[in-house]
């Protein structure tokens, strides 16, 4: 197969031509965290856009941390240091562009810690609350 | 040519409304006064109009949600009328009341018909005295987590627990049964005291597997009514709608004149003044014509999705909007009006449909809006906007006009895919699923589509990274890292030099 022929028609727009056919593909971003759009698909890096925020708690993790997903602002806080929580119950209250997003007990556990206040303004990836 | 009485107007909006609002001002020769936060001060919204005004700090409360401020505003920069847009104040009775008592044209109608309309109760007791069909449901006299829960079960489950006031899908909630009432009944409480500072709830049947049809009316202060046919907005998820379309491809050409003479029948007992929303529930599992729709409610503003309206019926419906406000009569006759072809809108959010519809914050890093035709971009940012947290994420719609359904069909699939947003995670994949899914095109989507089909519209692609895709990011790179490259340019074609706005400028530091 040939090497793809490509043609930088204006900044971050390239015309790639493969085969018999001649792309155009959209490139934004710093060299180590680019973003590329070809036909309606958006691609992140070298790979497709994959969720971040997720973060998945390993074996040894003795604490977990849940953290927020996005800036939004803790709407309420319903939970305290000591509380026994099951799977599924809301702890925290978060809202973020006229919508609330109750962030859940992912599994049965002790509240260690809570990390925000009402009213307080959360970063993304700011942890909220530990749990064992 | 009919010389409009407003001046100048007020945007008391931001986002593509107060864009569309501000060319629409453009066109009839009306100053046009824009609104923005500190959060906007950089806005496209903000740069749309004649001049801005800073109302305030970012959160809404405090700027565009601030009736004082807006009116001084409006007051300071010697406007003569207020356009609301949707959303925000648009349907605040206390702030249409509070532009009539500053001598203020509000362009909508009469502050007690957006008081009227806006109770949910006092709405549906207009509808069931003049024969409109309504959905069976009850507004509690006791307000407390008790008395709620008492009247869902005496509407019975599926219930919906929703905001007396307001609209657009805020602070709704399903109870399918009495385990989950009490979270859905204090997040709905605490939903519509943030989005619309009034905790009253209402509670009403849920209706299963329904389609919302909703007829666009406009009257003038002469009496004179009319409806400009009907749009299709059934798929929604948590009852925001996300893609529209006009003509609805799942109601009878009898039906349609049904849901008309109903939606002028709300419209006249509602003593309508300018243009507005019936929306309706349309139960496909109904046999018998007459209770086969009902009466949802009536939305006193201009909706998000009067673009699909405006391509088929062939009108303007914001200039529309300020005529009607200065007295003028309506611009048309029911008899003159008619749908020709077939239009489509999807709204493109800012949002993860891979983290349960997160909204997303951030900066725009590239964005080329696609020229094709038939298409019309009613856009609210551009390259290197930063979309702010504080508000709904819509980033821009995408309608698309043909001939028939699958022409526009084909041309909204086509301008999705050559519109490229980069820097933040959109909608986009999402919405070209819905179009591409058998339903969708077959037309009998229902409300309940994009819950039921949610796993399939979501599902994580892991296809490799073509090719190309990757010789265009490696080209890319490679010039990004010579700086003497944008000199001599590939193709013959160079760089400008960074301007201020410069995207590439910008992202040094940018944290992901």
């Amino acid at each position: 197969m040939a090497e793809p022929a490509v043609t930088r028609i204006e900044p971050g727009v390239y015309r790639v031509e493969h085969e018999t056919r001649a792309e155009i593909v959209y490139v934004a971003g710093s060299t180590d965290n680019a973003w590329a759009f070809w036909n309606g698909h958006v691609f992140r890096g070298n790979a497709p856009a994959a969720s971040s925020a997720r973060r998945r708690p390993t074996v040894t993790d003795l604490a977990q941390s849940l953290t927020a997903p996005m800036p939004a602002v803790v709407r309420q806080v319903i939970t305290q240091p000591g509380a026994i929580v099951r799977k599924g119950e809301a702890l925290i209250v978060l809202e973020a562009m006229k919508m609330e997003l109750p962030i859940r007990a992912p599994t049965d556990g002790t509240v260690v810690a809570v990390h925000c206040r009402e009213g307080e303004l959360v970063q993304p990836d700011a942890p909220l609350v530990d749990l064992q | 040519v009919v010389e409009a009485v407003i001046e100048r107007l007020l945007i008391a909006n931001r986002g593509e409304i107060a864009i569309r609002i501000a060319r629409a001002c453009r066109e009839l020769d009306i100053e046009s006064v824009a609104v923005c936060s500190e959060a906007d001060i950089d806005a496209p919204h903000t740069l749309a109009a004649d001049r801005a005004i800073a109302v305030g700090p970012a959160p809404a409360a405090e700027s565009y949600l601030s009736i004082p401020r807006i009116i001084d505003a409006a007051l300071a920069s010697g406007c003569d009328a207020i356009h609301p847009g949707y959303g925000f104040l648009s349907e605040s009775d206390a702030f249409a009341r509070a532009c009539e008592h500053a001598r203020l044209t509000f362009v909508g109608p009469p502050s007690r018909v957006i008081a009227k309309m806006g109770s949910k109760i006092e709405a549906r007791r207009l509808m069931r005295e003049a024969g409109v069909p309504i959905v069976p449901g009850e507004a509690p006299d006791d307000q407390s987590d008790a008395g709620i829960l008492g009247v869902i079960e005496r509407v019975g489950f599926p219930a919906l627990v929703k905001p007396s006031e307001g609209g657009g899908g805020k602070g709704m909630h399903a109870v399918r049964d009495r385990g989950q009432a009490a979270e859905a009944i204090q997040a709905s409480r605490r939903e519509a005291i943030a989005a619309f500072g009034d905790g009253t709830l209402y509670v009403e049947r849920l209706i299963e597997c329904p389609r919302h049809v909703e007829v666009q009316i406009a009257a003038d202060d002469r009496g004179g009514i009319v409806h400009l046919f009907e749009r299709e907005c059934s798929v929604q998820r948590r009852h925001q709608k996300i893609i529209e379309e006009s003509p609805s491809p799942s109601i009878s050409p009898t039906l349609r004149e049904q849901i008309a003479a109903q939606a002028i029948r709300a419209a006249e007992a509602a003593a309508y003044r300018n243009i507005g929303t019936v929306e309706f529930l349309v139960d496909p599992s109904a046999r018998d014509s007459r209770s086969s729709f009902y009466f949802l409610e009536m939305n006193t503003r201009l909706q998000v999705e009067h673009a699909v309206t405006e391509e088929v019926v062939g009108v303007d419906l914001v200039a529309a909007q300020l005529l009607l406000a200065s007295g003028e009569p309506l611009p048309w006759v029911q008899s003159a009006l008619s749908q020709r072809g077939h239009s489509i809108e999807a709204r493109l959010y800012a949002e993860d449909p891979e983290q349960q519809f997160l909204p997303q914050a951030g900066r725009i890093l590239l964005c080329r809006e696609p020229r094709l035709p038939g298409v019309r971009i009613d856009a609210g940012v551009r390259e290197g906007t930063l979309v702010p947290i504080h508000y709904d994420p819509l980033l821009a719609k995408v309608i698309a006009t043909g001939e028939n359904r699958n022409a526009a069909l084909r041309r909204l699939r086509a301008a999705l895919r050559s519109y490229p947003i980069l820097g933040i995670k959109t909608n986009l994949e999402f919405l070209l699923r819905i179009l591409d899914h058998p339903r969708f095109q077959q037309g009998t989507v229902d409300t309940g589509f994009l819950d039921t089909e949610h796993a399939v519209l979501t599902a994580t692609a892991e296809q490799p990274v073509p090719a190309f895709v990757r010789a265009a990011v490696e080209a890319y790179k490679a010039n990004s890292q010579s700086p003497s490259s944008a000199l001599t340019g590939v193709g013959g074609v160079s760089d400008t030099p960074p301007t201020p706005h410069d995207p590439w400028q910008e992202l040094r530091g940018w944290r992901n």
